[in-house]
């Protein structure tokens, strides 16, 4: 056990410097060139062109061939990548970028000025329906000012601008690729600028890459320049649990992505390899979304009963074992926006939820034991798309389930349906109880994807509450750092306190590999494990 | 029986093949479109960009009425064109036709294998010792009742992840074939054993066999010239639902054994409401299922010769 407590604590060091990964790593001789790997992964991404797709599966693969303008470090703030300055005009809606003058995509077109105009106006334009388009909401032009000086203006200060132009949705692609139209299926044709090159993709089976010999531009926190280590290496895709940890305890592959609970021992005990465990909820927490407006949770009672009624700690532990934490904001706790005064200030109040409930009137009880009021049963659907369900998380929500029907007779009606029915839901705002993680971006951005008056949540339900979408709103305008924060951890509050939300856990990447296997880490801004360019292999 | 009729029968065929092609996307096609949820928001996803739900809409033709995308498809169908997935941006045509091969591949080893293995059992127990054949018929009975999936984790955990005799995953020659087609073939080799061994076992008793084995024909002679013939006929008319079984189990072993298939590309399409792909798949079940019946019916003629002067 203490083995994995050190563990844990080097993981949490690797997620914030992205330092070398442990003082193995570091007494070890200089990284060497040369081999490849396999790399068994959960899922297989339906498209891998970083504008169009939404899936965080996709992302993490996309950053070995797609670079940024500007990267992220762990503590939150920029560094160059493939712009080496940028300015910000006092109004904050012009940004002025100077890029590299030595970047080649992999097909041999020169990345420049053009370049990033062609790629910025390809996503904006509504005929593509690229889905990097959410990012691009007050983005108006671009306009080349010398070869190798972009220009971005915006329609409205946006605080979140340079997170979004840091993110891999709007990496750069060839404008030759870009051209020749659908890029979903991979492969050469996908030419971007990273430090491997996409080979070949079979699909249901796997997806290759090799080294980019050009490459000299990693951002600005990378610990070299150069290509990458290794020659080439692959994903599988091997969606069983089961199955991965059995390819990798038979040496079929030498990482693997994805370790259930139960299997973390196994690797975290057996010195041939090791376990990493990713930056915790550095987007958002496994989250309970409450719909606010729909009956029987207009009533603030009830949406606080059901956050008091159950103590997460016991059903996450039972989950999860001790490997993830249960917890406390919509923020995950390894965000930098993390608001720390949330910890240990809510929830398990069994008889102040069950005293909150017989005040709003649901006194009687059914045949099950359930609490009704006028012959109503206290029902609250949690529907949970079926394409979003993984981890064990419909696990979870059936421990909560249980406790908080025990403890207070809320019936919390888990309902696994389509990705058809919950768009139905979310057109007509009718949704009841969604549950999820968020795709990491800037705090005020997740914030106003799940609680603003035009996120996805609750862009078509009417009236939401005005003070919690007014902070968003003013969060998602700030461009002075400290006016942000504050706004920023405020709505954090707000949102327990109302109870529009009830966080449930942070979620974690779980990787275990080959000790021979150095170098593999975590990027802040994808909130995934990071590309294979520091990765290298160690003499067996 | 003459060939003229044979024809006659295939040409009928042809002509019922094509009613039930066309019944079946219609019938897929009506059923996508009623199920809950937009496709355009189904696409978009958590996305809510002014403008971007109206551009999918036009991109795929979604905001044409019903009637009129249900023509344009049945006229691209037409001239054998299958349009490009929603989600994956690919040409339909290049999808199934990339990941027909293996599925078939995996299909068609599982059925070889399961054809010899309950033929060779059936004909060794059925009418044997007693305890000979209820050890056989309990075994085929657990493996009859046993999901693929849990077959396919084991068949792993002793012949890859222990003994590390074959490949985990991928379709890499025939040594990634074996173990699928094994966990694939276990099932149904249960299943038909049990029907052939109750087929031969009724044909033991019939006064032929006696009549044969009057003239001092050697019992193996019997069993497999005459008796199997016999007990074939249940079996073959199992063969529809082998077909089935084994095409519907491909897609669950594919999953286990991370194998390219039309499994995952199905079941991600039906998910997502991909139209053009799930139509596909349908077409394409729908002619195989023709294409099997047919098969069948010409198989009973070969088999009886009492069929045919019907």
């Amino acid at each position: 056990m203490k083995k994995f407590v050190s563990l844990l604590a080097l993981a949490t060091i690797s997620a914030t410097g992205l330092a070398p990964l442990s003082p193995v790593d570091a007494a070890e001789p200089q990284p060497r060139p040369g081999g490849t790997l396999t790399w068994g992964v959960t899922t297989e991404p339906s498209c891998f062109d970083p504008h169009r797709s939404s899936q965080q599966a996709a992302f993490f693969v996309a950053r070995n061939y797609i670079d940024s303008l500007v990267g992220k470090r762990a503590d939150g703030t920029f560094a160059p990548w493939l712009a080496t300055e940028w300015t910000i005009s006092p109004d904050g809606k012009v940004y002025t970028f100077t890029l590299r003058e030595d970047v080649i995509f992999h097909d041999g077109e020169v990345f420049d000025a053009a370049a990033v105009k062609a790629n910025f106006d390809f996503v904006k334009n509504p005929a593509n329906a690229a889905n990097a388009v959410a990012l691009l909401e007050y983005f108006s032009s671009a306009e080349v000012i010398s070869p190798h000086v972009v220009r971005l203006t915006l329609s409205k200060p946006d605080s979140t601008f340079l997170e979004s132009v840091s993110n891999v949705k709007l990496g750069l692609i060839s404008p030759k690729s870009l051209a020749k139209g659908d890029l979903c299926g991979g492969g050469p044709s996908l030419a971007g600028t990273g430090p491997f090159v996409f080979e070949r993709y079979v699909r249901g089976q796997s997806a290759s890459f090799v080294r980019n010999e050009r490459y000299a531009w990693p951002p600005g926190y990378a610990a070299r320049r150069g290509p990458a280590h290794l020659d080439g290496f692959s994903f599988r895709f091997l969606p069983e649990y089961a199955v991965r940890t059995g390819a990798l305890t038979s040496g079929q592959v030498d990482v693997i992505e994805g370790v259930q609970a139960t299997d973390v021992s196994l690797f975290a005990d057996d010195p041939q390899y090791r376990l990493l465990i990713g930056p915790s909820g550095a987007s958002t927490s496994f989250t309970l979304n409450i719909n606010y407006t729909r009956a029987p949770a207009d009533d603030i009672r009830v949406r606080r009963a059901l956050r008091d009624g159950f103590d997460p700690e016991p059903i996450v532990r039972q989950v999860y074992l001790s490997h993830v934490k249960r917890a406390w904001s919509i923020i995950g706790p390894a965000n930098p926006a993390y608001n720390k005064a949330l910890v240990g200030a809510w929830g398990n109040d069994i008889a102040g939820a069950n005293r909150l409930l017989d005040e709003a009137g649901w006194t009687q009880r059914d045949a099950q034991g359930f609490r009704t009021r006028e012959g109503r049963r206290l029902t609250l659907d949690v529907g949970y798309p079926q394409p979003y369900v993984r981890d064990n998380r419909e696990i979870l929500i059936q421990g909560i389930q249980a406790a908080l029907r025990k403890n207070i007779g809320l019936d919390l009606n888990l309902r696994i349906v389509t990705a058809g029915e919950y768009a139905k839901g979310n057109a007509t705002g009718t949704w009841s109880i969604y549950p999820n993680t968020d795709n990491p971006a800037d705090p005020a951005r997740e914030l106003w994807d799940m609680l603003g008056s035009k996120g996805f949540l609750y862009t078509k339900v009417p009236n939401p509450d005005p003070e919690i979408t007014g902070l968003i709103d003013q969060a998602l305008q700030a461009t002075d750092p400290v006016a942000k924060r504050a706004l920023t951890d405020r709505i954090q509050v707000l949102g327990v306190e109302k109870a529009f939300i009830v966080p449930l856990f942070a979620p974690s990447w779980f990787l275990a590999a080959k000790t021979a296997v150095r170098g593999l880490g975590f990027e802040a801004g994808l909130d995934s494990p990071s590309n294979a360019y520091d990765v290298w292999l160690a003499k067996e | 029986m003459g060939s003229r009729a044979l024809w006659s029968r295939v040409v009928a065929r042809l002509g019922t093949s094509i009613i039930v092609a066309w019944a079946s996307v219609t019938a897929a096609f009506l059923a996508l479109h009623a199920l809950p949820g937009r496709i355009e928001d189904i696409l978009a996803g958590d996305i809510d960009t002014p403008g971007l739900r109206e551009a999918i809409a036009a991109e795929w033709g979604l905001d044409q009425s019903l009637l009129a995308q249900y023509r344009a498809f049945l006229s691209r169908i037409a001239g054998g064109d299958l349009g490009t997935s929603y989600v994956l941006r690919q040409p339909v045509r290049e999808i199934v036709g990339s990941q027909l091969w293996p599925t078939v591949q995996l299909a068609l080893t599982a059925g070889v294998l399961a054809v010899a293995l309950a033929v060779t059992v059936a004909l060794l127990t059925a009418g044997r010792g007693r305890l000979s054949r209820k050890v056989a018929s309990a075994i085929e009975l657990v493996l009859a009742s046993t999901p693929v999936f849990w077959i396919g984790i084991l068949l792993l955990m002793l012949f890859s992840f222990t003994l590390r005799w074959f490949p985990v995953s991928g379709a890499n020659g025939w040594q990634s074939l074996v173990l699928p087609a094994i966990a694939l073939a276990l099932p149904t080799a249960g299943l038909l054993a049990q029907v052939l061994r109750e087929a031969i076992e009724k044909a033991l008793d019939q006064p032929f066999v006696t009549t044969i084995r009057a003239r001092g024909v050697g019992e193996l002679t019997i069993r497999t010239r005459h008796l199997l013939r016999h007990a074939s006929l249940p079996a073959v008319t199992l063969g529809g639902w082998l077909i089935g079984g084994l095409l519907g189990g491909a897609v669950i072993t594919e999953k286990v054994f991370g194998r390219p298939g039309l499994g995952s590309v199905t079941l991600g399409a039906v998910l997502t409401h991909d139209v053009p792909v799930v139509l596909a798949v349908v077409l394409l079940a729908a002619f195989i299922h023709v294409a099997a019946s047919t098969l069948l019916d010409i198989l009973y003629l070969l088999i009886d010769p009492r069929l045919r002067t019907a």
